[in-house]
Protein backbone atom coordinates (compact mmCIF):
# COMPACT_ATOMS: atom_id res chain seq x y z
CA UNK A 1 0.00 0.00 0.00
CA UNK A 2 1.13 3.75 -1.14
CA UNK A 3 2.30 5.40 2.17
CA UNK A 4 1.35 9.37 2.70
CA UNK A 5 4.27 11.40 5.30
CA UNK A 6 1.90 13.82 7.46
CA UNK A 7 3.59 16.74 9.44
CA UNK A 8 0.80 17.52 11.30
CA UNK A 9 -2.61 15.79 11.66
CA UNK A 10 -4.80 16.44 8.57
CA UNK A 11 -7.72 14.66 7.90
CA UNK A 12 -6.56 10.83 7.38
CA UNK A 13 -9.97 10.08 6.83
CA UNK A 14 -8.96 10.68 3.02
CA UNK A 15 -5.77 8.70 3.14
CA UNK A 16 -7.60 5.34 4.80
CA UNK A 17 -10.30 5.93 2.44
CA UNK A 18 -7.97 6.05 -0.62
CA UNK A 19 -6.25 3.01 0.79
CA UNK A 20 -3.06 4.89 1.18
CA UNK A 21 -1.48 4.78 4.84
CA UNK A 22 -0.54 7.99 6.90
CA UNK A 23 2.36 8.25 8.45
CA UNK A 24 3.05 10.86 10.93
CA UNK A 25 6.48 11.77 10.13
CA UNK A 26 6.90 13.26 13.90
CA UNK A 27 6.55 9.86 15.40
CA UNK A 28 8.90 7.79 12.86
CA UNK A 29 11.64 10.27 13.63
CA UNK A 30 10.81 10.65 17.87
CA UNK A 31 11.47 6.93 18.32
CA UNK A 32 13.77 6.24 15.37
CA UNK A 33 17.00 4.46 16.69
CA UNK A 34 18.86 7.81 17.10
CA UNK A 35 16.69 11.03 16.41
CA UNK A 36 20.01 13.51 17.42
CA UNK A 37 21.62 12.17 14.66
CA UNK A 38 18.90 12.61 12.42
CA UNK A 39 18.32 16.55 13.51
CA UNK A 40 22.62 16.69 12.89
CA UNK A 41 22.07 15.40 9.07
CA UNK A 42 19.63 18.00 8.72
CA UNK A 43 22.23 20.54 9.89
CA UNK A 44 25.12 18.93 7.74
CA UNK A 45 22.36 19.13 4.95
CA UNK A 46 22.04 23.11 5.51
CA UNK A 47 19.54 23.58 7.82
CA UNK A 48 20.20 26.34 10.33
CA UNK A 49 21.00 25.70 14.07
CA UNK A 50 18.72 28.19 15.29
CA UNK A 51 15.53 25.81 14.14
CA UNK A 52 13.07 23.68 15.38
CA UNK A 53 14.55 20.36 15.46
CA UNK A 54 11.38 18.71 14.91
CA UNK A 55 11.56 20.09 11.36
CA UNK A 56 15.11 19.02 11.03
CA UNK A 57 14.30 15.37 11.94
CA UNK A 58 11.11 15.29 9.89
CA UNK A 59 13.44 16.24 6.47
CA UNK A 60 15.93 13.22 7.69
CA UNK A 61 13.11 11.09 7.89
CA UNK A 62 12.19 11.32 4.76
CA UNK A 63 15.36 11.58 2.62
CA UNK A 64 16.05 8.04 4.67
CA UNK A 65 12.47 6.42 4.39
CA UNK A 66 12.46 6.20 0.49
CA UNK A 67 9.24 4.74 0.78
CA UNK A 68 7.36 7.85 1.43
CA UNK A 69 7.15 9.60 -1.50
CA UNK A 70 3.67 11.86 -1.11
CA UNK A 71 3.29 14.37 1.71
CA UNK A 72 0.30 16.23 2.69
CA UNK A 73 1.78 19.44 3.28
CA UNK A 74 -0.49 21.69 5.92
CA UNK A 75 0.24 25.19 4.58
CA UNK A 76 -2.26 27.28 6.52
CA UNK A 77 -2.87 26.10 10.86
CA UNK A 78 0.89 24.97 11.05
CA UNK A 79 4.12 27.10 10.54
CA UNK A 80 6.19 28.88 8.21
CA UNK A 81 9.12 26.46 8.90
CA UNK A 82 6.48 23.71 7.23
CA UNK A 83 6.32 25.54 4.31
CA UNK A 84 10.19 26.13 3.24
CA UNK A 85 10.68 21.80 4.87
CA UNK A 86 7.75 20.95 2.05
CA UNK A 87 9.68 23.43 -0.63
CA UNK A 88 12.87 21.25 0.24
CA UNK A 89 11.64 17.63 -0.16
CA UNK A 90 9.46 18.81 -3.12
CA UNK A 91 12.73 19.28 -4.81
CA UNK A 92 14.56 16.23 -3.48
CA UNK A 93 11.42 14.87 -5.87
CA UNK A 94 8.59 14.25 -2.69
CA UNK A 95 4.96 14.76 -4.51
CA UNK A 96 3.39 17.56 -1.90
CA UNK A 97 -0.50 17.39 -1.83
CA UNK A 98 -1.75 21.03 0.21
CA UNK A 99 -4.24 21.23 3.06
CA UNK A 100 -4.90 24.47 4.42
CA UNK A 101 -6.56 24.97 7.71
CA UNK A 102 -8.53 28.52 7.23
CA UNK A 103 -7.02 30.82 10.12
CA UNK A 104 -11.18 31.71 10.90
CA UNK A 105 -12.30 28.13 10.85
CA UNK A 106 -14.85 29.31 8.15
CA UNK A 107 -16.63 25.63 7.42
CA UNK A 108 -16.98 26.50 3.13
CA UNK A 109 -13.58 26.97 3.25
CA UNK A 110 -12.83 23.99 5.07
CA UNK A 111 -15.01 21.87 3.44
CA UNK A 112 -13.14 22.94 -0.02
CA UNK A 113 -9.88 22.16 0.74
CA UNK A 114 -11.19 18.97 1.85
CA UNK A 115 -12.70 18.04 -1.52
CA UNK A 116 -9.54 19.63 -3.25
CA UNK A 117 -7.27 16.81 -1.08
CA UNK A 118 -10.46 14.08 -1.39
CA UNK A 119 -9.50 15.00 -5.49
CA UNK A 120 -5.63 14.26 -5.28
CA UNK A 121 -7.03 10.80 -3.71
CA UNK A 122 -9.73 9.78 -6.12
CA UNK A 123 -12.36 9.41 -3.31
CA UNK A 124 -15.57 10.07 -2.56
CA UNK A 125 -17.80 11.59 0.42
CA UNK A 126 -19.39 8.18 0.58
CA UNK A 127 -15.66 6.50 1.37
CA UNK A 128 -14.34 8.93 3.49
CA UNK A 129 -17.28 8.88 5.67
CA UNK A 130 -17.00 4.86 5.44
CA UNK A 131 -13.26 5.44 6.96
CA UNK A 132 -14.72 8.32 9.35
CA UNK A 133 -16.85 5.44 10.89
CA UNK A 134 -14.12 3.15 10.91
CA UNK A 135 -12.07 5.30 12.37
CA UNK A 136 -14.44 7.09 15.12
CA UNK A 137 -14.94 3.18 16.57
CA UNK A 138 -10.70 3.36 17.44
CA UNK A 139 -11.19 6.75 18.86
CA UNK A 140 -13.54 5.93 20.97
CA UNK A 141 -11.40 3.63 22.30
CA UNK A 142 -8.82 5.93 23.15
CA UNK A 143 -11.38 8.54 24.72
CA UNK A 144 -12.17 6.14 27.11
CA UNK A 145 -8.41 5.25 27.60
CA UNK A 146 -8.08 9.74 28.76
CA UNK A 147 -11.66 9.27 30.75
CA UNK A 148 -9.87 6.42 32.77
CA UNK A 149 -6.78 8.71 33.14
CA UNK A 150 -8.58 12.19 34.79
CA UNK A 151 -11.66 10.63 36.37
CA UNK A 152 -10.56 7.54 37.61
CA UNK A 153 -7.00 8.20 37.86
CA UNK A 154 -5.70 4.60 36.34
CA UNK A 155 -3.67 5.57 33.56
CA UNK A 156 0.04 7.23 33.26
CA UNK A 157 0.73 10.35 31.77
CA UNK A 158 2.88 8.58 29.34
CA UNK A 159 0.43 5.68 27.77
CA UNK A 160 -2.08 8.84 27.49
CA UNK A 161 0.31 10.87 25.91
CA UNK A 162 1.55 7.83 23.28
CA UNK A 163 -2.37 6.45 22.68
CA UNK A 164 -3.59 9.81 22.15
CA UNK A 165 -0.32 10.84 20.50
CA UNK A 166 -0.56 7.74 17.61
CA UNK A 167 -4.07 8.47 17.09
CA UNK A 168 -2.55 10.96 14.12
CA UNK A 169 -2.26 8.13 11.97
CA UNK A 170 -3.38 4.70 14.31
CA UNK A 171 0.16 3.60 13.35
CA UNK A 172 -0.57 3.35 9.77
CA UNK A 173 -3.19 0.22 11.38
CA UNK A 174 -6.21 1.58 12.48
CA UNK A 175 -7.51 -1.85 13.99
CA UNK A 176 -3.85 -3.86 15.27
CA UNK A 177 -4.01 0.05 17.28
CA UNK A 178 -7.42 -0.72 18.37
CA UNK A 179 -6.62 -4.01 20.03
CA UNK A 180 -3.44 -2.28 21.78
CA UNK A 181 -5.62 -0.01 22.97
CA UNK A 182 -8.08 -2.56 24.02
CA UNK A 183 -5.15 -4.50 26.01
CA UNK A 184 -4.26 -1.33 28.00
CA UNK A 185 -8.27 -0.42 29.07
CA UNK A 186 -8.02 -3.97 30.36
CA UNK A 187 -5.18 -3.16 32.32
CA UNK A 188 -6.25 -0.24 33.13
CA UNK A 189 -9.64 -0.76 34.79
CA UNK A 190 -7.85 -4.00 36.80
CA UNK A 191 -5.48 -1.11 38.47
CA UNK A 192 -6.00 0.00 41.81
CA UNK A 193 -6.66 4.21 41.11
CA UNK A 194 -3.73 6.16 42.17
CA UNK A 195 -4.32 8.61 45.16
CA UNK A 196 -2.36 11.67 46.74
CA UNK A 197 -0.95 13.08 43.59
CA UNK A 198 -0.17 16.48 42.12
CA UNK A 199 -2.75 16.77 38.91
CA UNK A 200 -0.95 18.58 36.22
CA UNK A 201 -2.66 19.52 32.51
CA UNK A 202 -0.14 19.47 29.96
CA UNK A 203 -0.21 22.27 27.09
CA UNK A 204 1.35 23.30 23.77
CA UNK A 205 3.39 20.71 21.31
CA UNK A 206 4.17 16.76 22.02
CA UNK A 207 7.40 17.03 24.41
CA UNK A 208 10.32 16.21 22.04
CA UNK A 209 12.05 14.79 25.94
CA UNK A 210 9.52 11.75 26.80
CA UNK A 211 11.32 11.35 29.83
CA UNK A 212 9.21 14.13 31.59
CA UNK A 213 6.38 11.68 32.30
CA UNK A 214 7.92 9.04 34.57
CA UNK A 215 10.13 12.03 36.08
CA UNK A 216 6.81 13.51 37.33
CA UNK A 217 5.18 10.37 38.35
CA UNK A 218 8.23 9.59 40.61
CA UNK A 219 8.12 12.75 42.17
CA UNK A 220 4.28 12.25 42.84
CA UNK A 221 2.82 14.36 40.40
CA UNK A 222 0.94 13.34 36.89
CA UNK A 223 -0.16 14.87 33.64
CA UNK A 224 -3.80 14.29 33.50
CA UNK A 225 -4.11 15.68 30.52
CA UNK A 226 -2.21 15.97 27.50
CA UNK A 227 -4.04 18.85 25.50
CA UNK A 228 -2.73 18.79 21.69
CA UNK A 229 -2.16 14.69 22.09
CA UNK A 230 -6.26 15.08 23.02
CA UNK A 231 -7.14 16.67 20.18
CA UNK A 232 -5.44 14.40 17.78
CA UNK A 233 -8.32 12.03 18.99
CA UNK A 234 -10.91 14.08 17.79
CA UNK A 235 -12.49 13.98 21.10
CA UNK A 236 -15.46 16.48 20.39
CA UNK A 237 -18.23 13.55 18.58
CA UNK A 238 -20.11 14.65 15.52
CA UNK A 239 -21.13 13.01 12.63
CA UNK A 240 -20.35 15.96 10.35
CA UNK A 241 -16.29 15.43 9.10
CA UNK A 242 -16.11 19.10 8.17
CA UNK A 243 -17.16 20.12 11.62
CA UNK A 244 -15.03 17.49 13.35
CA UNK A 245 -11.97 19.28 11.61
CA UNK A 246 -13.50 22.91 12.57
CA UNK A 247 -13.94 21.77 16.42
CA UNK A 248 -10.48 20.27 16.19
CA UNK A 249 -8.61 23.34 18.45
CA UNK A 250 -4.60 22.61 17.29
CA UNK A 251 -4.27 24.61 13.74
CA UNK A 252 -6.54 27.34 14.76
CA UNK A 253 -5.48 29.85 16.89
CA UNK A 254 -4.41 30.57 20.30
CA UNK A 255 -7.81 31.83 21.61
CA UNK A 256 -9.77 28.67 20.49
CA UNK A 257 -6.98 26.65 21.96
CA UNK A 258 -7.89 28.38 25.00
CA UNK A 259 -11.24 27.80 25.03
CA UNK A 260 -10.67 24.25 25.39
CA UNK A 261 -7.77 24.23 27.49
CA UNK A 262 -10.28 25.79 30.44
CA UNK A 263 -12.75 23.69 29.87
CA UNK A 264 -10.55 20.76 30.62
CA UNK A 265 -8.53 22.51 33.67
CA UNK A 266 -11.99 22.73 35.54
CA UNK A 267 -13.28 19.47 34.59
CA UNK A 268 -10.32 17.72 35.39
CA UNK A 269 -9.20 19.34 38.85
CA UNK A 270 -5.62 20.14 37.23
CA UNK A 271 -3.54 21.61 40.32
CA UNK A 272 -0.94 23.29 37.51
CA UNK A 273 -0.49 23.63 33.89
CA UNK A 274 3.34 22.81 32.01
CA UNK A 275 3.16 24.90 29.13
CA UNK A 276 5.93 23.28 26.69
CA UNK A 277 7.36 25.17 23.78
CA UNK A 278 9.81 24.21 21.32
CA UNK A 279 12.84 26.10 21.01
CA UNK A 280 12.59 28.70 17.89
CA UNK A 281 9.13 28.07 17.55
CA UNK A 282 6.84 31.25 17.22
CA UNK A 283 4.55 29.31 19.95
CA UNK A 284 6.70 30.87 22.51
CA UNK A 285 5.26 34.07 22.23
CA UNK A 286 1.95 33.07 22.37
CA UNK A 287 3.38 31.94 25.86
CA UNK A 288 2.39 35.31 27.22
CA UNK A 289 -1.04 34.90 26.25
CA UNK A 290 -1.13 31.47 27.72
CA UNK A 291 -0.18 33.11 31.36
CA UNK A 292 -2.12 35.83 30.99
CA UNK A 293 -5.81 33.99 30.51
CA UNK A 294 -4.62 30.95 32.81
CA UNK A 295 -5.20 31.80 36.75
CA UNK A 296 -3.60 28.26 37.79
CA UNK A 297 0.65 27.98 38.05
CA UNK A 298 2.37 27.90 34.74
CA UNK A 299 5.62 26.21 34.20
CA UNK A 300 6.70 27.31 30.63
CA UNK A 301 9.42 24.48 29.64
CA UNK A 302 11.39 24.50 26.46
CA UNK A 303 12.83 22.09 24.71
CA UNK A 304 15.34 22.17 21.80
CA UNK A 305 16.89 18.85 20.82
CA UNK A 306 16.12 14.94 21.60
CA UNK A 307 17.86 14.21 24.66
CA UNK A 308 17.42 13.32 28.53
CA UNK A 309 15.81 15.89 30.54
CA UNK A 310 18.38 18.30 31.35
CA UNK A 311 19.36 20.04 34.80
CA UNK A 312 18.19 22.98 34.91
CA UNK A 313 14.58 21.46 33.48
CA UNK A 314 14.78 19.03 36.52
CA UNK A 315 15.56 21.77 38.37
CA UNK A 316 12.53 23.91 37.08
CA UNK A 317 10.14 20.53 37.65
CA UNK A 318 11.17 20.26 41.09
CA UNK A 319 10.82 23.54 42.32
CA UNK A 320 7.18 24.10 40.50
CA UNK A 321 6.23 20.49 41.57
CA UNK A 322 7.34 21.86 45.19
CA UNK A 323 5.81 25.03 45.12
CA UNK A 324 2.52 23.47 43.99
CA UNK A 325 2.40 21.73 47.49
CA UNK B 1 24.61 20.87 63.93
CA UNK B 2 23.02 21.28 60.62
CA UNK B 3 25.39 21.49 57.40
CA UNK B 4 24.25 23.18 54.02
CA UNK B 5 25.88 22.43 50.67
CA UNK B 6 25.37 24.65 47.52
CA UNK B 7 27.03 22.60 44.70
CA UNK B 8 27.19 25.65 42.26
CA UNK B 9 28.46 25.67 38.85
CA UNK B 10 31.74 27.76 39.70
CA UNK B 11 31.81 27.31 43.73
CA UNK B 12 30.72 25.42 46.39
CA UNK B 13 29.73 27.06 49.49
CA UNK B 14 29.40 24.98 53.01
CA UNK B 15 27.26 26.35 55.74
CA UNK B 16 27.32 24.94 59.17
CA UNK B 17 24.76 26.51 61.76
CA UNK B 18 23.60 25.57 65.12
CA UNK B 19 20.35 27.32 66.46
CA UNK B 20 20.96 30.84 67.69
CA UNK B 21 24.67 31.22 66.95
CA UNK B 22 26.00 32.94 63.04
CA UNK B 23 26.67 30.56 60.27
CA UNK B 24 30.09 29.27 59.72
CA UNK B 25 30.95 29.24 56.33
CA UNK B 26 33.49 28.17 53.88
CA UNK B 27 34.09 28.22 49.95
CA UNK B 28 35.74 26.29 47.31
CA UNK B 29 36.16 26.05 43.49
CA UNK B 30 33.91 23.36 42.50
CA UNK B 31 36.64 21.47 40.09
CA UNK B 32 38.64 21.13 43.06
CA UNK B 33 36.71 20.61 45.06
CA UNK B 34 35.54 17.76 43.00
CA UNK B 35 38.52 16.20 42.44
CA UNK B 36 39.83 16.34 45.81
CA UNK B 37 36.42 14.65 47.67
CA UNK B 38 34.50 13.12 45.24
CA UNK B 39 35.22 9.74 43.58
CA UNK B 40 32.97 7.09 41.67
CA UNK B 41 31.57 4.26 43.54
CA UNK B 42 29.53 1.93 41.33
CA UNK B 43 29.59 4.06 38.10
CA UNK B 44 27.96 7.42 40.17
CA UNK B 45 29.72 10.15 41.48
CA UNK B 46 29.72 10.15 44.72
CA UNK B 47 31.43 13.36 46.99
CA UNK B 48 32.61 12.32 50.73
CA UNK B 49 32.62 15.61 52.93
CA UNK B 50 34.17 14.11 55.92
CA UNK B 51 37.42 16.30 55.90
CA UNK B 52 35.77 19.46 54.56
CA UNK B 53 35.08 20.39 58.10
CA UNK B 54 30.96 18.81 57.38
CA UNK B 55 30.17 17.13 60.49
CA UNK B 56 30.26 12.71 60.62
CA UNK B 57 30.11 10.91 57.63
CA UNK B 58 27.12 12.71 56.12
CA UNK B 59 24.74 13.31 58.85
CA UNK B 60 22.40 16.14 58.90
CA UNK B 61 23.92 17.28 55.84
CA UNK B 62 21.40 18.70 53.20
CA UNK B 63 22.58 19.62 49.57
CA UNK B 64 21.12 21.52 47.01
CA UNK B 65 22.77 23.67 43.87
CA UNK B 66 23.76 22.07 40.20
CA UNK B 67 25.35 19.53 40.74
CA UNK B 68 22.80 18.18 42.66
CA UNK B 69 21.68 15.28 40.36
CA UNK B 70 24.52 14.26 38.62
CA UNK B 71 27.02 14.10 42.33
CA UNK B 72 25.60 12.41 44.71
CA UNK B 73 26.52 13.59 48.64
CA UNK B 74 27.04 10.87 50.85
CA UNK B 75 23.96 10.74 53.16
CA UNK B 76 22.62 14.19 52.21
CA UNK B 77 18.99 14.86 51.57
CA UNK B 78 18.33 17.05 48.44
CA UNK B 79 16.29 19.73 48.16
CA UNK B 80 15.83 22.70 44.96
CA UNK B 81 17.55 25.44 44.49
CA UNK B 82 15.32 28.45 44.55
CA UNK B 83 14.10 27.17 47.38
CA UNK B 84 17.19 26.74 49.27
CA UNK B 85 17.54 30.13 47.96
CA UNK B 86 14.56 31.56 49.18
CA UNK B 87 14.78 29.68 52.92
CA UNK B 88 18.58 31.05 53.00
CA UNK B 89 16.68 34.98 51.85
CA UNK B 90 14.23 34.53 54.37
CA UNK B 91 16.43 33.94 57.57
CA UNK B 92 19.30 36.50 56.19
CA UNK B 93 16.93 39.54 55.78
CA UNK B 94 13.54 38.54 58.03
CA UNK B 95 11.83 39.43 55.22
CA UNK B 96 8.50 37.62 54.45
CA UNK B 97 7.17 39.35 51.44
CA UNK B 98 9.72 40.08 48.67
CA UNK B 99 10.96 39.03 44.61
CA UNK B 100 13.86 37.03 45.24
CA UNK B 101 16.63 37.95 42.45
CA UNK B 102 19.31 35.18 42.38
CA UNK B 103 22.04 35.74 40.03
CA UNK B 104 24.58 32.77 40.01
CA UNK B 105 27.33 31.39 38.30
CA UNK B 106 25.28 30.29 34.91
CA UNK B 107 21.28 30.47 36.52
CA UNK B 108 19.43 33.79 36.61
CA UNK B 109 16.51 33.18 39.20
CA UNK B 110 13.40 35.31 40.18
CA UNK B 111 10.97 34.08 42.76
CA UNK B 112 7.93 35.64 44.09
CA UNK B 113 7.70 35.48 47.77
CA UNK B 114 4.44 36.33 49.79
CA UNK B 115 3.76 35.40 53.98
CA UNK B 116 7.05 33.18 53.18
CA UNK B 117 5.98 31.17 50.41
CA UNK B 118 7.23 30.86 47.17
CA UNK B 119 4.04 31.55 45.13
CA UNK B 120 5.82 31.93 41.50
CA UNK B 121 9.10 31.71 39.94
CA UNK B 122 11.14 32.27 36.59
CA UNK B 123 14.54 31.12 35.84
CA UNK B 124 16.65 31.53 32.34
CA UNK B 125 16.52 28.53 30.17
CA UNK B 126 18.64 28.11 27.41
CA UNK B 127 21.21 30.71 28.09
CA UNK B 128 23.59 32.08 30.48
CA UNK B 129 24.04 34.98 29.41
CA UNK B 130 22.77 36.86 32.70
CA UNK B 131 25.02 35.43 35.24
CA UNK B 132 28.03 35.06 36.97
CA UNK B 133 30.24 33.32 34.43
CA UNK B 134 29.33 36.42 31.57
CA UNK B 135 30.97 38.99 34.14
CA UNK B 136 33.85 36.95 34.54
CA UNK B 137 34.30 36.14 30.70
CA UNK B 138 33.35 40.26 30.06
CA UNK B 139 36.06 41.42 32.83
CA UNK B 140 38.55 38.81 31.45
CA UNK B 141 38.36 40.50 28.06
CA UNK B 142 38.55 43.87 29.85
CA UNK B 143 41.65 42.71 31.75
CA UNK B 144 39.82 44.14 34.51
CA UNK B 145 38.94 42.47 38.02
CA UNK B 146 35.44 41.66 39.05
CA UNK B 147 35.86 44.00 41.78
CA UNK B 148 36.71 46.70 39.39
CA UNK B 149 33.69 45.71 36.86
CA UNK B 150 31.22 45.87 39.72
CA UNK B 151 32.32 49.88 40.22
CA UNK B 152 30.98 51.24 37.19
CA UNK B 153 27.34 52.12 36.22
CA UNK B 154 27.13 55.49 34.81
CA UNK B 155 27.34 56.43 31.08
CA UNK B 156 27.22 53.17 29.77
CA UNK B 157 28.06 52.06 26.58
CA UNK B 158 24.91 50.35 24.55
CA UNK B 159 25.97 46.43 24.21
CA UNK B 160 23.45 45.05 21.60
CA UNK B 161 24.17 41.46 21.02
CA UNK B 162 21.74 38.67 23.31
CA UNK B 163 24.76 36.50 23.46
CA UNK B 164 27.75 36.07 25.87
CA UNK B 165 30.24 34.97 23.19
CA UNK B 166 29.28 37.42 20.85
CA UNK B 167 28.35 39.95 23.78
CA UNK B 168 32.47 39.64 24.11
CA UNK B 169 33.50 40.33 20.36
CA UNK B 170 31.26 43.39 20.76
CA UNK B 171 33.08 44.34 23.48
CA UNK B 172 36.03 44.03 22.35
CA UNK B 173 35.05 46.18 19.10
CA UNK B 174 34.03 49.10 20.85
CA UNK B 175 38.21 49.12 22.97
CA UNK B 176 39.13 49.52 19.39
CA UNK B 177 36.42 52.41 19.16
CA UNK B 178 38.27 53.81 22.05
CA UNK B 179 35.65 53.56 24.83
CA UNK B 180 36.65 54.14 28.13
CA UNK B 181 37.06 51.23 30.93
CA UNK B 182 34.41 52.54 33.05
CA UNK B 183 32.50 53.11 30.57
CA UNK B 184 32.66 49.51 29.03
CA UNK B 185 32.22 48.35 32.35
CA UNK B 186 29.24 50.09 33.05
CA UNK B 187 28.09 48.76 29.67
CA UNK B 188 28.15 45.16 30.82
CA UNK B 189 26.37 46.01 34.05
CA UNK B 190 23.32 47.55 32.16
CA UNK B 191 23.39 44.65 29.83
CA UNK B 192 22.69 42.22 32.59
CA UNK B 193 20.28 44.04 34.33
CA UNK B 194 18.40 44.49 30.77
CA UNK B 195 18.65 40.21 30.37
CA UNK B 196 16.81 39.91 33.82
CA UNK B 197 14.06 43.02 33.57
CA UNK B 198 11.68 40.68 31.85
CA UNK B 199 11.48 38.18 34.55
CA UNK B 200 11.66 41.07 37.39
CA UNK B 201 8.87 42.90 36.07
CA UNK B 202 6.81 40.26 36.05
CA UNK B 203 7.50 39.09 39.56
CA UNK B 204 8.10 42.50 40.88
CA UNK B 205 7.41 43.50 44.91
CA UNK B 206 8.14 46.79 46.89
CA UNK B 207 11.54 44.90 47.93
CA UNK B 208 13.78 42.58 45.92
CA UNK B 209 16.18 40.24 47.98
CA UNK B 210 19.41 39.91 45.83
CA UNK B 211 21.60 36.73 46.32
CA UNK B 212 23.80 34.65 44.53
CA UNK B 213 27.91 35.72 43.91
CA UNK B 214 26.45 38.70 41.57
CA UNK B 215 25.00 40.70 44.53
CA UNK B 216 28.64 41.34 45.09
CA UNK B 217 28.62 44.26 42.56
CA UNK B 218 27.57 47.34 43.74
CA UNK B 219 26.59 48.38 40.23
CA UNK B 220 24.12 46.19 39.58
CA UNK B 221 22.40 46.97 42.93
CA UNK B 222 22.58 50.71 42.27
CA UNK B 223 21.02 49.71 38.76
CA UNK B 224 18.44 47.65 39.77
CA UNK B 225 17.48 49.86 42.46
CA UNK B 226 16.99 52.89 39.94
CA UNK B 227 15.31 50.98 37.27
CA UNK B 228 12.61 49.05 39.18
CA UNK B 229 12.36 51.71 42.14
CA UNK B 230 12.07 48.72 44.37
CA UNK B 231 14.17 48.65 47.61
CA UNK B 232 17.29 46.50 47.13
CA UNK B 233 18.22 44.29 49.86
CA UNK B 234 21.41 41.97 49.83
CA UNK B 235 22.13 40.03 52.63
CA UNK B 236 25.83 39.95 54.01
CA UNK B 237 27.18 36.56 52.38
CA UNK B 238 24.78 36.85 49.71
CA UNK B 239 26.24 33.77 47.84
CA UNK B 240 26.01 31.67 50.75
CA UNK B 241 22.35 32.23 50.70
CA UNK B 242 21.52 28.59 49.10
CA UNK B 243 23.85 26.74 51.39
CA UNK B 244 22.38 28.47 54.54
CA UNK B 245 18.82 27.83 53.26
CA UNK B 246 19.83 24.01 52.94
CA UNK B 247 20.67 24.73 57.02
CA UNK B 248 17.10 26.28 57.46
CA UNK B 249 15.07 23.79 56.01
CA UNK B 250 16.62 20.57 58.01
CA UNK B 251 16.05 23.18 60.69
CA UNK B 252 12.61 23.13 59.96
Amino acid sequence: MSKAGITTTVPVEVIFAAGWVPVDLNNVFITGENPRVMVEEAELAGFPRNICAWIKGIYSTVIKNRDIRTIIAVTQGDCSNTHALMEILQMAGVEVVPFAFPYDRDPDLLRLQLEKMMSSFGVSWKTVQEAKDRLDRVRRKVWELDRLTWEEDRVGGWENHLYQISSSDFNGEPEKFAVEVDDLLEKARAAPPREGELRLGYIGVPPIVAELYPYLEERGARIVYNEVQRQFTMPFMTRDLVEQYRLYTYPYGIFFRLEDICREVARRKLDGIIHYAQSFCYRQIEDIIVRKKLDLPVLTLEGDIPSKLDARTRMRLDVFLDMLR
Amino acid sequence: MFAGIDLGSRSVKIALMEKDRPPRLQKYDTMEFYRAHGKKVSGKFMLDVAGTGLPGAGAGITATGYGRHSVKVRGARVIPEIKAHMLGAIHLTSLADFTLLDLGGQDSKVALVRGGRMVDFMTNDKCAASTGRYLENMAAALNISLVELSRHYRSPVELASTCAIFGESELIGKVVEGYSIPALAAGVNHSIFKRILPMLNRLISKTIVFTGGVAYSEALRLIIAEKTGAQVVVPENPEYAGAIGCCVEAMR
